[in-house]
């Protein structure tokens, strides 16, 4: 060792040079991707397993997610649909004969506005709808079958549907407007119920994440209690800590929110190749994700990145304010 | 002060360090010292008497202020208290890191002093491959990096040679000639000697001021 005060060299080798500062969009991207030296050790063992859990939270978000949106999108064409139709049920009576009703019935209906077309079913058109359910050359001639009429109208100008069933019933005694309402009610409200359901998962898939971020938060400072004084001592804030802590969940929930995300994304595509042959399950169709929802799970590892450094950093400074 | 519901370890505890003088602290083993420093980094609050560090009272003092009055402060801790998993020369660089400069602003100061503190070859190595010289040096360069206002040195020359004992001294009094107040616990009185700075007697719980 040198003895006088003099200044050493400082012509060190350029070792300390590996991390060159890059700038731009893509240095922005891989620091998601690759993560940066933190103060605090990362949680190390616990860091692959809680990347597998918020992998499999944000498979099923995900599902959940495009589940959701394919209910919400199934009952917006039945709406569309089964409202721009009705159904008119002539049956016998004593007093009219089935084709007066139906005469009189038309006629009022072309007096409506907000009807686009009405069609008297024929014998065969009864034949056409009936046969699936009956068996072909089962609907015999004599067969009482009632009279139907097919009625379109504007969904967007509908006609006054209370007043049009009390007009034909003034005509028409046997005459029954069936509006489709009552089972459209239903398969609606079992669709918003499916909607719902699918949301809820998704809160408790949120809410669990919530609680394994703070359990795993809470385990690391513990285990690193020892860098966390030295670091209070040498004059570190909290928000210095927790920017490096939640740097590290930044990762871990960007990282499982990606697996999960291409998992689900394979889960969705292997509905479509197989279910292609339009499927249905519970009258939804089966045919995968359609292709306008895909953008839409992206959601899923950003939102799972974004709940887990929230998380975090709660956890951490709700956690050092107890120390000194 | 006292630790939980035991004894109290330092009593009739009175005296009062000028900016910019060098003291040292000494005793036998158990007198207090180490607890005495620790009231003075801020790492344990006073069970009763008053502690004024730079005109504040740190016993009163809000707990979002610390990290201030910690930053005019470099410790170097007896168990050196170095951070396993970086770098030496991540360590030292660690108080600066804290006050937020960017790297580029002090890499070449951390070097120096790196080499000035003999460690210019193991700046990579992590600490638990050092010899317990080299961590003391380490923690050393660490506490006095940030030119602390006051310097807090826990047995800072135990692990050392007698001659790195003294090229540790002289970085002390460099940096006490450019302001920085040192306060150093130490069983070394050869290094008392040599320095022939004034010296805080602690026996018993009780301070005497010799020199």
């Amino acid at each position: 060792m040198a003895n006088s005060p003099a200044k050493p060299v400082a012509n060190e080798p350029a070792e300390l040079d590996d991390e060159p500062p890059r700038k731009g969009l893509m240095t922005k991207l891989s620091t998601l991707l690759v993560e940066t030296r933190s103060v605090m050790p990362s949680a190390g063992a616990t860091g692959l397993s809680l990347v597998l859990v918020i992998a499999a939270m944000c498979f099923l978000a995900s599902l959940a997610l495009g589940a959701a949106l394919s209910v919400s999108h199934v009952t917006s064409d039945w709406t569309r649909d089964l409202s721009g139709a009705l159904t008119i049920e002539v049956k016998q009576t004593d007093a009219m004969l089935p084709e007066e009703q139906i005469r009189a019935v038309l006629y009022v209906l072309s007096q409506s506005d907000g009807v686009l077309s009405a069609k008297a079913l024929d014998h065969e058109d009864m034949k056409t709808l009936l046969e699936p359910w009956l068996g072909t050359g089962n609907v015999t001639d004599d067969l009482p079958l009632p009279h139907l009429i097919d009625v379109r109208i504007d969904a967007s100008s509908p006609p006054d549907l209370d007043a049009l069933a009390q007009s034909i019933i003034a005509v028409a005694p046997g005459a029954v407007l069936d509006t489709h309402r009552q089972w459209q009610d239903q398969l609606m409200s079992a669709a918003r119920a499916a909607e719902w359901l699918a949301y809820a998962v998704l809160v408790v898939v949120a809410a669990t994440m919530v609680a394994i971020v703070t359990f795993a938060t809470r385990a690391g400072l513990s285990a690193n209690r020892e860098v966390v004084e030295v670091l209070h001592l040498t004059g570190a804030r909290d928000r210095f800590i927790a920017a490096e802590v939640q740097r590290h969940f930044l990762h871990l929930g960007f990282r499982g929110g990606m697996i999960g995300l291409v998992l689900s994304i394979a889960a969705f595509l292997a509905l479509t190749l197989q279910g292609g042959g339009g499927a249905t399950m519970f009258m939804m169709p089966l045919s995968g994700l359609r292709l306008e929802y895909y953008p839409a799970l992206l959601c899923v590892p950003l939102a799972a990145a974004l709940v887990s450094v929230l998380t975090a950093r709660i956890t951490v400074m709700r956690t050092l304010h107890r120390l000194l | 002060m006292r630790y939980g519901m035991g004894p109290e370890v330092l009593r009739d505890v009175s005296f009062h360090l000028a900016p910019g003088s060098f003291h040292f602290l000494t005793g036998p083993s158990g007198a207090g010292k180490t607890s005495l420093l620790k009231l003075m980094f801020m790492a344990q609050r006073p069970s009763r008497g008053l502690i004024t560090m730079f005109g504040r009272d740190i016993a009163t003092l809000p707990r979002a202020e610390l990290p201030d009055l910690r930053r005019r402060v470099g410790v170097v801790f007896q168990e050196f208290r170095l951070l396993d998993h970086l770098t030496t020369y991540e360590n030292v660089a660690l108080p600066l890191r804290i006050q937020g400069r960017p790297e580029a602003s002090y890499r070449d100061d951390v070097r120096e002093l790196l080499a000035w503190v003999g460690l210019g070859e193991r700046m990579l190595a992590r600490p638990p491959t050092l010899s317990g010289g080299e961590k003391q040096r380490a923690a050393i360069a660490r506490a006095v990096v940030a030119q602390p206002d006051l310097l807090l040195a826990d047995e800072p020359t135990g692990n050392v040679d007698p001659e790195m004992g003294k090229r540790l001294l002289r970085l002390f009094m460099e940096l006490n000639r450019l302001g920085t107040s040192i306060l150093i616990a130490t069983h070394d009185h050869a290094l008392v000697e040599e320095a022939g700075a004034s010296e805080l007697v602690l026996k018993g719980g009780r301070l005497t001021i010799r020199g």
